[in-house]
């Protein structure tokens, strides 16, 4: 099976097609895409100012992390579930729209930059967890990941705008 | 003058027109107002959540609060500026729009509480860490993460509506 097959048939279940036919089904799902990411965002920009070296509301990096991490990453699965909801309902059109891959990339860049963080500084945080600024390599994360996450929004909003609705 | 004859003036001036026909200008503000929305509902979680008893009860509530306010002001400030540019861009969308109205009262709402009666707790003197928080205000805390959620519902609708 090719790609467009692939794509079509997607496209041809009976899911996407609900989400088609249903006129407040789209602007429900965008709805709580963006307050998923609003919290995704918020949350991370927390995190990542800290790790930077803007201070929080606590000084240990580790449990700042600890405490807000959990809220990030329901959140990201409920952007990634409202996403892919949103994909299906007009798979081909986003399987050509280049912001939306281009999207996926940076996602996927944060995410090596999340597990870059994790396997380097993190291993040692016992060593740095209060100091202020943290180490060069926690900065770096701190700052790669606020810019990637922005690119991703940006992104993600030039989908609405380049986006082209073909229903098959 | 109506609100739709002022639509219809704003409409029709050069800038709203130029905004308009510059087709990078509306994504963009968009963006950042998205990227502003997501500091406010950020450091609204975080200091309604502690509020709430939820999150960091280990730390004073001032402290929290006293973290997270100039943040949110500053990104209210934009909300409001990249808001005014996409009113200007396509008033007929919003000025017209129950749900733009809607909105407009949750957020002034929501500020007036943050604003006013969050810093009257900085002022009445910092609840020690683990204090126990009032139930009137553990509920208006949840109501405000719920009116935080409502604004952004409210927002997304404005297009289809």
């Amino acid at each position: 099976m090719n790609i467009e097959t692939a794509l079509q048939k997607i496209n041809d279940l009976p899911l996407s097609a609900g989400i088609r036919e249903n006129a407040s089904a789209f602007p429900l799902l965008e709805s709580l895409h963006v307050l998923a990411i609003a919290i995704v965002f918020g949350t991370i920009l927390i995190v990542d100012l800290r790790l930077f070296g803007v201070a929080s509301h606590r000084r240990s990096a580790q449990r700042l992390t600890a405490e807000l991490l959990p809220y990030t990453w329901v959140a990201f699965v409920v952007a990634a579930i409202t996403g892919t909801l949103m994909f299906m309902s007009n798979p081909v059109s986003y399987a050509n729209n280049t912001q939306f891959l281009v999207k996926l990339g940076f996602i996927a860049l944060a995410g090596l930059n999340m597990i870059w963080f994790h396997s380097t500084a993190y291993r040692r945080i016992a060593e740095w967890d209060e100091d202020m600024p943290p180490p060069t390599a926690a900065r770096i994360s701190g700052a790669l990941s606020f810019i990637l996450w922005t690119t991703v929004i940006f992104l993600g909003r030039w989908i609405g705008f380049t986006l082209e609705t073909l229903f098959f | 003058m109506s609100i739709t004859a002022f639509g219809e003036w704003l409409y029709a001036t050069p800038v709203s027109t130029a905004i308009r026909e510059t087709t990078w200008i509306i994504p963009n503000i968009q963006t950042v107002h998205i990227l502003a929305i997501a500091v406010v509902v950020g450091s609204a979680l975080l200091t309604e959540l502690r509020l709430a008893g939820v999150i960091a009860t280990d730390r004073p509530e001032a402290d929290v609060l006293r973290r997270y306010l100039p943040w949110m002001k500053v990104a209210l400030v934009v909300l409001l500026l990249t808001g005014t540019v996409l009113i200007v861009a396509e008033p007929g969308r919003t000025l017209g729009n129950t749900l733009f109205w809607i909105k407009m009262a949750l957020v002034a709402g929501a500020s007036l509480v943050t604003l006013k009666a969050r810093k009257s707790l900085l002022r009445t003197g910092d609840t020690m860490a683990g204090e126990v928080v009032p139930e009137a205000s553990r509920s208006l805390a949840w109501l405000m993460v719920i009116i935080w959620c409502a604004v952004i519902f409210c927002g997304r609708f404005i297009a289809y509506t």
